[in-house]
Order: C-alpha cells, then structure tokens, then sequence
C-alpha cells in the first residue's frame, strides 16, 4: 500500500475547560490525600519516602499533571474537592516536574499557541502519538519503558476502536506500539535524567519584584509596560500590570499567579475585564521571564510576552516599531531595564531628541538617513544591549503570518466559543540579490494591511464558503467565524466551515503588495485540555 | 480500484484524484498541535486538505463517531470514557446545543 505523505498544517483550537489553579496551596498536606484518596487503586511502593505505584515513576509539566488528575476523577472516579486538587498539581509539578531545557521546542504547548505546525523526525511517533493530539503532550512527559507501555495498555483499554483507524488496521499495531515505540519514548523521553537531576540542586529565585516587560499581539501590534510582583509564600504572588499599546491605548489588570517547579510562572489576571492567562518559564538566574499571556476564553488571542527584572541587570528586550526607513524621522521607544543614557542605534542613525524616559522605557526621536544602508543595527542604550532595529529602504514582499490558520466555528448557543483567527502582515526586503523568497531576504517586521477572505479553491466558491464561514476584519486582520450548529441555508444544512485564502495588501507608495495565507474554518472541539 | 466505479460526487472526486496521483499532495494535517491528522477522516480536516468532504454537517453522523471513539482527542467518546455526554441530546441535529465540554472546569 502507497504511504501516504501528509503536508504539514498549522491549526488553531479552541480553550474551554480548566486553567491551572493560582490559589491556595498547603504542599505538606498532598501524601496525606495521596493516602486517603489515592490508594483504592494504587499501592504503596514505599513509605518513607513516599513512593506509590505509577504516580511516582512519572514526570510531567503542571498541565501535565493536572490532565493526569483530572483524567482520575473523570474516568477512575476519584473524588477530591478544587483545593485538593491544586494541593496534588503543586506536588507532583514541585516533585516530579521538568528541567526548563526539558520543556525546550515543546512550550508552545502549554502556552496555548495551537496554530504550530507540528514536525518531528520520528514518523513512527508521528503515526502513531501525534495523528490524535499533539505530540508536546507527550515529549511534556517523562517515563520509564515499563510506565509507557502501561501508557498504550491505557489507550487500548480506553479507546479499542484505535485498532481499526487508518493506521491501525493496515498494520501490525500492537507489535509496532510495543516493540518500536515504547523503547524509542523511553529513550527519548526517559524518567531519569541529568538535566532533571540538576535542576533539583537549583535554588529557587524568587519572583517578587517590579518587571519591565515588552509584548506583542495581532491587530493591536507592540505593547510595553510595568508588571509589578509581590508576595511568595508557598510560591503564590499577587501580580499587576500596566502597560501601553502602540497607539497609546493603556493597558491594566492584576490577579493572582503561583510557581511551579522553580520556574514555571502561571497567573491568572482581569486585563481591562477581560480573563487572561500568563504561561511563563522564569530563567535560572531568575532576572527574565518569558512566554505568553492569552484570553481565558479565545487563547487564540494572545501576545509573545518578555520580561527582566528590574536592578537585575542593564538589557534591552525590544525597540518598538522594530524597523525604521531609510530617509525618514520616526519616534522608536527602546524597551528594558538598565537604560544607560547614551543611546546609539547603529550607522546611519540620528537621535534626533529623547522625548521620554523612565526605568523600563526612553522614547527618542530617530532620524535615518537618505543613504543609511538597509540592515539590521544593535541597539544600546549605555550598557543595556540586546534590541534589533531594522532598517530598510523600501517593502519588496509581504507574508502573511500565519500562513495557515485552522480556526473553528461556535457560540450561537452552544457549549464552545469560537476559536477566532488573528493574522499579521510580516514586511520583507528582498536582500543583495533582488529576488523575493531567496534566503538573504531581510525581515523588516509586522506592518499595517489591508485584509480581506476569498475562495481558497472552485468548491469553496461554489458553497460561498466566504459567505457562510465568518467575517474578516478589514484592519486588524482578525477573522471572527460564524456560528456553530447545522446551517439550513447551506447545502445539505452544512456547518459553517470554508477553505478561504486570507489576503494582505500593503501598500508600498503607489504600488500594492499582496501576500496570501491559507485558513480553514472547521467545525467545534468538545475535548479541550490545557494540552492539546 | 478497478471493480468498484463512482456513484456519487464524492466518489467521483477521489477517484479523480488518486487517477492523477493527487492523494499524497491532498491528504492534509500530519501533526498540528491538536488536530487529528490521520484518522480517517480527520475531524478538521478532510483528505483534500479541505472541509467539503468531512460528514457534514457535523451533527448529522455525530454519534456515530463520537460511540466508537473515533476522534477522541476532540470529541468526547461515548464508549468508555464519556457516556451520558449525549443525554440531553438524543437528536444532534436538534439539540446540539446541550452537548457540553467535558474536560473539568475549575472553580477559580
């Protein structure tokens, strides 16, 4: 039989369901519910200390740990009250968690950035782990041979139609579940390990403190600001931020956030009134932190998030905009902490006046020159290094970021929101060879665009799928799907998906430049963990 | 192939498609972080790496599915693991409205 060779695409789900907990945890009281709770089925391995059966040969993230829980009360009938659970996530992630270089190209998991396109160079652990849900769930884990082959006994048990999928069927599973992949999770994924190891030694920094902190979200574009942190006992913070956006709207919220494991942030904030979550892994050295903070409800809508403690250390985090043109006069805010006063910007660029200053920010007035030569210049402001300014002398090519979205449709009375789709236009010069999609090209960075859906092929035409599958945003880029539930005014009442390229046009003087991206619009998921 | 012929459009269209050796180009989704990639077929994605040969609409053939866990990473299987999810809602089509999420909320 052929194998079939699968193109890669990204996708784009919807958040339902739990968040991690940032409330009150009592750790000294977990092998106290361990005991009580846990060993109608598990058993005690060893009393002092603690060690009971499968729980204490596995290692996972906080997520991780709160799936494996709360798969016990859904499945298993374990019964135990919110706090207890939080009690047990705080253990086991303290516990048995991972070494921040564990979690290394697997994150976007847990920061809910679900339209990544996954890759891996093992097509065994593509056919048979990530065909369902996505493969970080399980490189977020770490197990012996003998604990991942209770893993497939559990989806066999649980799910036995997976023996006639696509897949299955067509050969031999069993032998290919326990005699390839098995060894080749334990190895790649073992229990023990010398990052895990060291990680223990590792004194934990505490968070508590004021952070200069740089972001920046679709549609709205860069945003910079103050989060101020306090608190830190038994690792729980209560946590604030101000900031601005690029256009000067303010930015405000608090709320409430715990430490896991030594480095991995979670707070749980009311932006502006709207639920937003922070998935953070705080450097060893405890001066930056860095992730994603998102909506509670629509995680599609989130920003790349960094931050450096203030005092810690003289660093830049970012220059916004990012880019200047050649021959023009732009006010750029330089984001970090540590600003000395000198500020220089590279050949070919002018302050022309510092119009602001504090402890996270200055603002300058920034003059490229006519001649200043297109590339990227280091960024200094005294000692404080670490921003890119872009410069350039004209747009050659605009993308569309992402290039392919999965967005789903909801709402309209039913259980799911809708999993919007948020798309930036990436400006782009064309490098020393004048040719566009060639590897010298340059970056030059997000800019404005014109946005608008069309038929991504004859068929989506000829069921209006632009009609029926939602509405893009002609400035900001954000494409708002329809509603969930059949459609009577479709054919066969079909649901409101559509197969739809997304288009940017920027304009570049007089000249139009467009770029194109694929979005599905699919259909609700019911299933929606912390990890998809 | 060449004992069974096309009925219907469906039909039509793989049948075109695996003529002009289309099917590795078109099977779409390998491994998007949630998504179903190979499961055939995929509940986001149909083999032509669109949505216009999914069973559609979804509420339709929904139990169907959902009994015999067939994408149980998105749709809560009704064998093992989630079997009241439907019950209030024993017509889809009518009261897909009542079919709720089923990982656990938190009280936070």
């Amino acid at each position: 039989m052929k194998k079939f060779k699968l193109p890669r695409l990204t996708g784009g789900l919807l958040l339902a369901g739990m968040i991690l907990p940032t409330g009150a945890v009592q750790a000294s009281d977990a092998e106290t519910i361990i005991q009580n709770k846990c060993v109608a089925c598990h058993t005690e391995e060893k009393a002092e200390p603690l060690q009971m059966s499968r729980m204490s040969h596995q290692r996972k993230t906080p997520e991780g740990w709160l799936m494996t829980i709360a798969r016990m009360q859904v499945m298993h009938g374990l019964e135990v009250t919110d706090d207890e659970r939080r009690t047990l996530v705080k253990y086991f992630a303290d516990k048995q968690g991972l070494a921040p270089e564990e979690t290394e190209g697997s994150r976007y998991a847990m920061e809910r950035r679900l339209n990544t396109m996954e890759s891996f160079e093992s097509t065994s652990f593509e056919e048979m782990c990530s065909r369902c849900h996505s493969g970080a769930r399980v490189k977020l884990q770490r197990r012996p041979a003998s604990e991942w082959e209770h893993l497939v006994h559990f989806h066999l048990g649980q799910w036995p139609t997976l023996e006639y999928q696509a897949m299955s069927r067509d050969r031999d599973w069993m032998d290919l579940a326990f005699k390839q992949m098995v060894p080749e999770l334990a190895a790649d994924f073992p229990l023990q390990s010398a990052s895990w190891d060291k990680w223990q030694s590792v004194k934990s920094v505490p968070v508590s403190g004021s952070w200069s902190f740089s972001a920046q979200i679709a549609g709205k574009g860069d945003v910079r600001g103050v989060m101020s942190v306090s608190g830190g006992k038994d690792d729980q913070y209560k946590v604030s931020i101000e900031g601005e956006y690029a256009d000067g709207s303010a930015l405000k919220g608090s709320g409430t956030a715990i430490v896991y494991t030594g480095y991995e942030w979670r707070a749980n904030l009311a932006v502006d009134g709207v639920k937003m979550r922070q998935v953070f892994a705080l450097s060893a050295d405890g001066s930056e932190l860095t992730g994603r903070m998102f909506e509670a409800v629509h995680d599609e809508a989130g920003m790349d998030f960094s931050a450096i403690r203030t005092g810690s250390k003289a660093k830049l985090l970012s220059i916004q905009p990012g880019y200047i043109r050649a021959g023009s006069t732009e006010v750029l805010t330089i984001v970090g902490a540590g600003l000395g006063t000198k500020i220089s910007l590279g050949d070919g660029i002018k302050v022309v006046s510092e119009m602001y200053r504090d402890d996270n920010k200055v603002v300058v007035q920034v003059t490229a020159n006519a001649t200043a030569k297109p590339g990227s210049r280091d960024v200094k402001a005294g000692k404080a290094e670490g921003a890119v300014l872009n410069v350039y002398d004209q747009i050659d090519s605009v993308k569309v970021v992402p290039d392919f979205a999965v967005a789903r449709v909801g709402g309209n009375g039913g259980s799911t929101p809708k999993y919007n789709a948020h798309f930036q236009a990436e400006a782009w010069m064309n490098g020393a060879d004048g040719e566009p999609g060639t590897e010298d090209d340059m970056r030059i960075g997000f800019v404005p665009a014109k946005w608008h859906v069309e038929p991504f092929d004859a068929q989506a035409e000829a069921d209006r799928d632009t009609h029926f599958a939602g509405r893009m945003d002609e400035k900001s880029g954000l494409f708002t799907t329809a509603g969930s539930g059949p459609n009577p005014e479709r054919r066969m009442s079909t649901n409101n998906a559509g197969n739809l390229k997304v288009i940017a046009e920027v304009m570049e003087g007089a000249n139009a430049l467009s770029a194109e991206g694929q979005m599905i619009v699919t259909i609700q998921r019911w299933n929606n963990p912390p990890l998809p | 192939m060449k004992h069974l012929k096309p009925v219907n459009n469906k039909a039509h269209t793989l049948t075109k498609a695996v003529a002009e050796d289309q099917v590795e180009e078109v099977v779409a989704m390998q491994s998007i972080a949630g998504c179903t990639a190979t499961t055939d077929p995929g509940w986001e994605i149909d083999a032509f790496g669109g949505v216009t040969s999914l069973c559609q609409p979804m509420e339709s053939d929904l139990y169907g599915c959902a009994d015999p866990c067939w994408w149980p990473a998105q749709v809560p299987d009704m064998m093992n693991t989630y079997p009241d999810w439907n019950e209030k809602a024993a017509n889809s089509a009518d009261n897909w409205r009542n079919l709720g999420t089923v990982f656990p909320a938190d009280k936070d």
